[in-house]
């Protein structure tokens, strides 16, 4: 988290940095101070030494002047020759007296103490100092540092009396005590100790240390080696210290206090740190300020870019000072200004249908997602009847007003809870909130009814029907999607009942299901080879053979045996499999054609064609492909097209339709009677045959307004040069009927049920026509 | 060449040349061989003492220097001092063989002084430390000191029994008495003398202006 925050990171590298340099600076000054003491200790020391051995020299010098003069003094010499012992002993006393010497002995040339000021003692005894005799003996005077017997330590002077050849030597004493080593610390800088170094211990003789220290001192100097210098704790503070050996028993120590050397450096250095320290605080709190004003900005930013984030558009990105946060929070301000009127439009184009300004599929899904789970509502689907005429007749301008006009209609019909949506084409879908069956079909009627006010476009009156299909919820489904497909199933069945509203509840729904796995399984089906086809003979009435059969797709399903093709060639319509289908039944059916030519038997068979079909720019190159590799006549072949699949889009239906009848292809209307397709507009066709659906064909027998109808279609088709196929003929008065008005063509259960291919050619041979029409009395036998 | 201890290397007693007198020659060097000058020989007659004549010496003070530096006179010796230096002089002995003083004088003192009893004397002037001389007092008339070659000839001495004594003022060490016999012809003497060298004492110059 510390390391998160711009504010923080800034101010850790600022004052990190300033920090760093300043510890690399105080380290720095810290070292060189180190050696700067160092080198003045070992500096101090060196010239102090050298001070000292020159101090002392020098006083010895003076010593030595006074002794040589007191030793040539001619009544001192005369005294000295008497060689009496007691004139010594007071001429000594005298004498030392006048050059300040605190001690006086005589010494005989062999060495004999014959007077000693601090002793007087009876008989001469050897001089203690022999050392300082030897040298002297050999260099005509000695001195040196001795603790006599008082104790105290003295600078002893031994000189000859000459008169004028040696009679005595005369060793002159001056004592060396603290005050001697305090002036001689005055004088060097540096402590000033003598001590007597006896094996392991030591003993302080003079010093110019105070008492304490003077105490400590001997502990610490065991330690201490000959003329080297070296760092000597006393009392716990730190000395560089050197040893100057007086003799094999005393020895001078030196000493530099380490501590009042690093004194000025010390208060340098605390002088340093304690402006570093203020330099960082100062410097981070300069750093904290800057980084606030660096990052309160930014932190507006940020929140107001968590707005927009979570879609809040409507608060403006605070104006800042004119840096460039603050330009970068003017882009920003515009950004969201521009995203905010994008959204708006996205959302238009997402949620609204462009034409007719009512919402679209997905606003539909959405609002769905609002009723409430424990209530009720209804999806309700509509489509427009014979819109795809009114598209292809008046044109598609046309067709988009009218649609964007009943829009408009729709969209003041609905309260504020509903919604219509269009979804596409000409079915438009109705979300109604809280409403059972009831209020369900009464919605329904009144749409319906609002619809029957013609609709004036371009001056054109309009009259517009409609089905209707409605799912209710919760009880045809729980989702938006199962009640869109439901009410649309609804929608389809209204249409085909020619009913204007239909339930989903009433068409039930497991039919639906099985379509469902239907569909998923159609194409391993194709794979597995399940789809067959069978074909159902077509009787020529004027001759009574069979000239044609239709071809119609069976699939063998391993598990529901044969399913029928209302059950799956709709939803292959619907998810475009029909157009792996149909090439498949195209070939299939052609190199059975092309096998039964050889064999003999001239059969024209007949192939539906869907929408999709129709439409597919590949059809015709495949079907010429085809006929021409197995070598079959174009006439050879019949191509069944619906009213419906022209209506999809007739001009390019109409396109089609016309290459292949170029290509001398037969092509037969189906279902005629069904849509709204009229004959005249049909003649416009260049097709050949029409189909009358078996609804009219069932009713002819006993229906004389039916019978009208079929006789007057034959009729007016023949005049128009086209033959009439019958379907559905399920009964020998139907076929009687349908040979006494000149229809063409017969097909229907009563004839033949549709069968395997195998089994078409000895039906054929079997079938005997004669009986047939031999009972309608057509043929004389 | 010496055994240690021995300070006598030899004595060649060669007899020839008349019997009425004898000679004695010595040479007297130092352990290393380096010739001693100023070294005192002295033929004492074991037969008794000579009676000496009053004779005069002198020992005079020149260039503030004490000259000569040895002098060897038998007892009863009077020695003058005389002064050829511009200034006054304080010639003085502590020794016990004759302890005197004469104050600050020029010229010649008003006495000689008689050395009335052997031994060392030692003398220096009381203001100029570095002016010494050493009289040597026996009880003999054959004595000689050696030159700078070391030598030192006694002639005419009568033949008989000696004791020979050697002597330096700066001899380490005191030498044993030893006897000879002089006969008519030399008598040859080489002698070890541990002596150590003469000290100079600091002579200030007597410019003025540098002092």
């Amino acid at each position: 988290m510390i390391f998160r925050s711009l504010q923080r990171r800034i101010v850790i590298v600022f004052v990190g940095l300033l920090t760093l340099v300043m510890a690399l600076i105080l380290a720095l000054v810290t070292h060189n101070n180190g050696r700067v003491v160092d080198s003045e200790m070992a500096r101090e020391l060196s010239a102090g030494t050298h001070v000292f051995k020159l101090l002392v020299e020098q006083n010895q010098r003076q010593l030595e002047v006074a002794a040589k003069v007191l030793s040539a003094d001619f009544a001192f010499r005369e005294a000295i020759a008497t060689q009496d012992r007691a004139t010594i002993q007071t001429v000594i006393r005298n004498h030392g007296l006048r050059i300040g010497a605190q001690v006086m002995m005589v010494i005989s040339p062999d060495g004999q103490l014959i007077a000693d000021t601090q002793h007087a003692a009876a008989n001469p005894s050897p001089f203690l100092y022999r050392k300082l005799l030897s040298v002297a003996e050999s260099e005509g005077q000695s001195n040196g540092f001795r603790q006599l017997q008082d104790g105290r330590l003295y600078q002893i002077i031994l000189v000859p009396v000459q008169a004028p050849q040696l009679i005595a030597w005369v060793a002159i004493g001056f004592v060396a005590d603290d005050k001697w080593a305090r002036d001689l610390s005055a004088m060097t800088g540096l402590a000033v100790s003598v001590v007597q170094r006896d094996g392991a211990s030591a003993a302080v003789l003079a010093s110019s240390l105070d008492r304490r220290k003077r105490l400590a001192m001997p502990f610490a100097l065991p330690h201490l080696a000959d003329n080297v210098p070296q760092a000597l704790q006393i009392d716990d503070e730190p000395y560089q210290s050197i040893q100057l050996p007086l003799d094999q028993h005393t020895a001078v120590v030196l000493q530099r206090s380490i501590e009042q050397a690093e004194a000025p450096y010390r208060s340098l250095q605390s002088v340093l740190l304690t402006i570093v320290l203020a330099g960082i605080v100062i410097f981070a709190l300069g750093s904290v300020m800057l980084a606030r004003r660096i990052v309160r900005p930014v932190n507006q930013l940020a929140a107001a870019a968590r707005r927009i984030e979570a879609g809040d558009y409507a608060e403006a990105v605070p104006s800042l000072p004119p840096d460039e946060i603050g330009q970068l929070a003017a882009s920003f301000d515009r950004m969201r200004a521009r995203v905010a009127s994008r959204e708006q439009k996205i959302l238009k184009l997402a949620y609204q249908d462009t034409l007719t300004g009512l919402a679209n599929r997905t606003r539909l899904l959405e609002a769905f997602e609002r009723v409430p789970k424990d209530g009720r509502g209804a999806i309700a689907i509509l489509n427009l009847d014979r819109f795809a005429l009114i598209n292809s007749a008046l044109g598609h301008p046309v067709g988009d007003r009218l649609l964007s006009e009943i829009g408009l209609r729709f969209g003041h019909l609905l309260s504020n809870a509903d919604l219509v949506a269009r979804l596409w084409g000409d079915e438009f879908a109705f979300l109604l909130v809280g409403v059972d069956q009831d209020a369900a079909t009464r919605f329904a009627e009144s749409i319906l009814a609002n619809l029957r006010d013609p609709i004036t476009v371009d001056g054109q009156r309009l009259d517009v029907a409609a089905s209707l299909g409605v799912a209710l919820y919760p009880q045809d489904g729980q989702d938006a999607a199962t009640l869109l497909r439901r009410a649309e199933s609804a929608m389809v069945a209204a249409k085909r009942q020619h009913k204007n509203i239909a339930f989903a509840g009433d068409i039930g729904d497991e039919q639906q299901h099985e379509q469902l796995s239907l569909i998923g399984e159609m194409r391993e089906a194709m794979a597995r080879q399940e789809f067959l086809v069978y074909y159902q003979p077509k009787l020529d009435l004027a001759s009574g053979e069979i000239l044609g059969a239709e071809a119609l797709i069976r699939w063998r399903h391993p598990e529901r045996g044969l399913v029928p093709p209302i059950r799956f060639i709709p939803f292959a319509e619907q998810t475009g499999f029909i157009r792996e289908i149909t090439p498949w039944l195209l070939e299939n059916v052609i190199v059975q054609t092309a096998q039964w030519q050889k064999e003999g038997l001239c059969i024209v068979p007949s192939i539906n064609l869907s929408a999709l079909d129709l439409l597919d720019p590949g059809l015709i190159d495949h079907i010429t492909r085809l006929i021409d590799s197995h070598h079959l006549p174009a006439q050879g072949l019949c191509l069944e097209i619906t009213e419906s699949a022209l209506m999809e889009d007739p001009a390019l239906a109409l396109a089609h339709l016309g290459e292949l009848a170029a290509l001398g292809l037969k092509l037969s209307i189906d279902d005629y009677g069904v849509g709204q397709a009229s004959l005249a507009y049909l003649k416009t066709l260049p097709v050949h045959e029409l189909k009358i659906d078996r609804t009219f064909v069932d009713a002819v027998a006993d229906s004389p307004k039916n019978a009208a109808i079929v006789q007057s279609t034959i009729a007016l088709c023949h005049a128009l040069g086209l033959s009439v196929v019958a379907e559905g003929v399920e009964t020998s008065a139907e076929l009687d009927w349908l040979v006494g008005n000149n229809c063409d063509t017969a097909q229907g259960y009563f004839i033949a049920r549709p069968m395997p291919a195998d089994e078409l050619p000895n039906w054929i041979a079997s079938y005997g026509v004669g009986p047939i029409l031999r009972r309608t009395g057509w043929l004389a036998t | 060449m010496t055994r240690p201890g021995h300070a006598w290397l030899a004595i060649l007693l060669a007899c020839s040349g008349p019997a009425w007198a004898g000679t004695l020659e010595a040479y007297v060097a130092t352990p290393t061989g380096v010739a001693v000058a100023d070294a005192a020989v002295v033929a004492e007659p074991l037969s008794g003492a000579i009676p000496g004549k009053r004779t005069m010496d002198a020992i005079e003070q020149r260039d503030r220097e004490l000259n000569p530096y040895l002098t060897i006179v038998q007892k009863d010796t009077a020695i003058e001092f005389p002064n050829r230096d511009p200034f006054k002089h304080h010639l003085y002995s502590f020794s016990p063989a004759k302890t005197f003083e004469i104050k600050l004088y020029a010229g010649k003192p008003v006495k000689p002084i008689v050395f009335d009893k052997s031994g060392e004397v030692a003398l220096g002037c009381n203001i100029h430390d570095w002016m010494e001389a050493y009289v040597l007092v026996v009880d003999s008339p054959y004595f000689a000191k050696t030159g700078s070659n070391g030598r030192a000839l006694i002639a005419n001495i009568p033949p008989g029994h000696y004791r020979l004594r050697l002597w330096h003022p700066r001899q380490k060490k005191e030498l044993p008495l030893r006897e000879i016999e002089i006969g008519a012809a030399t008598a040859k003497l080489d002698a070890v003398m541990d002596v150590a060298p003469r000290i100079v004492k600091p002579k200030p110059p007597l410019d003025h202006d540098q002092y």
